[in-house]
């Protein structure tokens, strides 16, 4: 047996690419998951495709983009989250010499890496199904945008973690939440239901991000409903994520 | 230098946690020298778990305190788990990462960058070369125990801290365990466990620490625990024969079930 030496705290450099390496490894592991996330918002895009366009392209290929955030972000990150809690493994992190913030930023930054692929991937299947190709520029207001989407699904999903403690229920939370979201979104943003409801709707992290994305697409004006939706963005970040920090709690029970 | 000369490497004084209006820890003090194999003993919810869970800095105690090496877990908490290696009595690793992977993950959180050969060699160690590519949750009980106490010693801490290491294991695997720990101990580190065997308690450890209710009842060898205790009525009452550390540890606790 080698002498006992008594280690010295670890470097945070190798700390973070080993958690780094880590989660993306159990993220590579849920394909199956990912296939699902990015399979939803092709089938959008080949569905709105088919016998007359059921929208300009912009619009639907912003509305494809926005669903696979929406669950890979919201749900993908929350019950991965819940599940590991509720399994113990972050207690066995927390008892090495790792800050927590460490296991949460490495967590949420592959998390964020994943919703950008499936972001590119869609974008790129949208502009080839549409017949429609974009502009460089375009290309990079829409990573910009799905960035800023992705950010506000994950609070969305810390805050639910946050709040609820039970895996189960963190489950059917998130995916009670993913359906309301995506109704008054799309619903709202479509107009069917009426101007006041757009005009609601539009202040909803789903229907804001719609409006953001078919706005970079169609390449039209920037005008009020953006800077709306950029606002209600950024409060949305500021209010999930501040309610998933302060309240997480990383015991089992 | 003889065993009490050794410096103290785990100290717990006057230590008390609370889960609500419940005490759990009541005002409890040990410490344990270099070297030392030290058992801590008591019924189901007698506050092991709790205790370890304070050292662990997992959790923040409500009165008193505990050093690991000069460092107080609540002032310097990376420091002190730097210097601990753990087995928690209920943890798992991710489900998706395979054993090799989970072991690369904690030997990166304790700062080690171990060659893939190395890493495979720890694994080997405990009889895992097979099992590389298998997820934890698929090894068997006895290999999922060697795992985590591999995983635990990977930066050859000062001193591991085990809770109820041997639970669930045959007598091969137990016996196999307790060489280990033998061997860690002839390389300097010490050991805090937890046990319902007091044959463990007996063959493994320096000295123990009855504790109930969250207090100390008794604390020292076990040989002298029986010797110190073989008159009292409340372990006469209990014993059948020969007094033996179980009498004692029932005398002093008491018959009822717990939990
Ligand atoms: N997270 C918790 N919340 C509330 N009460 C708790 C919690 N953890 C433990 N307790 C209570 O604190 C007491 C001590 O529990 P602890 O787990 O420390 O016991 P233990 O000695 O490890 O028992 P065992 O031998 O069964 O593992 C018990 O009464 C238990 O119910
Ligand atoms: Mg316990």
């Amino acid at each position: 047996m080698t002498e006992t030496t008594v280690p010295a705290a670890p470097q945070i450099g190798l700390t973070l690419r080993s958690l780094l390496r880590a989660d993306a490894t159990v993220l590579m592991r849920s394909r199956q998951a990912f296939v699902l996330n990015l399979a939803v918002p092709i089938l959008i895009l080949i569905v709105t495709n088919r016998g007359g366009r059921l929208g300009n392209p912009g619009f639907l290929i912003g509305m494809a983009l926005t669903y696979g955030l929406l669950s890979s972000a919201l749900i993908g990150y929350s019950i991965t989250v819940a599940r590991d809690r509720e399994a113990g493994v972050f207690q066995r992190l927390r008892v090495t010499p790792t800050p927590t913030w460490a296991i949460m930023a490495s967590r949420l930054a592959v998390q964020l890496a994943a919703n950008l692929i499936v972001s590119v991937i869609v974008m790129i299947v949208g502009s080839i199904m549409h017949n429609t190709s974009f502009s460089f520029g375009v290309y990079l207001l829409m990573f910009a945008v799905s960035l800023l989407g992705a950010v506000v699904f994950l609070s969305i999903g810390q805050a639910i973690v946050g709040l609820v403690k039970n895996a189960t229920a963190v489950n059917a939370v998130g995916r009670v939440l993913f359906i309301l979201l995506i109704l008054t979104g799309i619903l709202g943003s479509t107009g069917i239901l009426g101007d006041d409801f757009k005009s609601f709707a539009s202040w909803t992290p789903v229907g804001a991000l719609i409006n953001l994305f078919s706005a970079v697409l169609n390449a039209s004006a920037w005008g009020t409903d953006q800077t709306e939706g950029i606002i209600a963005s950024i409060g949305y970040i500021v209010v999930f994520a501040w309610i998933g920090i302060r309240w997480f709690r990383w015991e089992p029970q | 230098m003889s065993e009490a000369e050794q410096p103290t490497i785990l100290e717990v004084q006057e230590l008390v946690v609370r889960y609500g209006s419940q005490t759990a820890v009541d005002g409890l003090s040990f410490s344990i020298r270099r070297g030392e194999i030290f058992g801590l003993l008591g019924p189901n919810g007698a506050g092991k778990t709790t205790t370890l869970s304070v050292i662990e800095g997992l959790r923040k105690p409500d009165g008193g305190h505990a050093t690991v090496d000069g460092e107080e877990t609540v002032r310097a908490p990376l420091a002190v788990k730097a210097k601990l290696g753990v087995q928690l009595q209920a943890s798992s690793f991710q489900s998706e990462l395979t054993i090799e992977q989970i072991a690369r993950l904690y030997a990166g959180l304790y700062g080690l960058s171990l060659p893939q050969r190395q890493l495979r060699e720890r694994l080997a160690d405990v009889g895992l070369e097979q099992e590389l590519s298998k997820p934890f949750k698929k090894l068997s009980g006895g290999q999922q125990q060697r795992f985590s106490l591999m995983v635990a010693s990977i930066h050859n801490p000062p001193i591991l801290l085990l809770d109820e290491p041997t639970a669930g294991l045959d007598p091969q695997s137990r016996r196999q365990l307790w060489d280990r720990i033998e061997r860690s101990r002839q390389g300097g580190g010490s050991i805090l466990l937890t046990t319902h065997s007091m044959e463990e308690a007996q063959s493994v450890c320096d000295r123990v620490a009855i504790i109930d209710h969250g207090r100390l009842q008794a604390l020292g060898a076990p040989r002298d625990l029986v010797a110190m205790h073989r008159d009292d009525p409340r372990v006469r009452a209990v014993a059948r024969g020969d007094v033996t550390l179980e009498d004692v540890f029932i005398g002093l606790t008491g018959s009822a079930i717990r939990d």
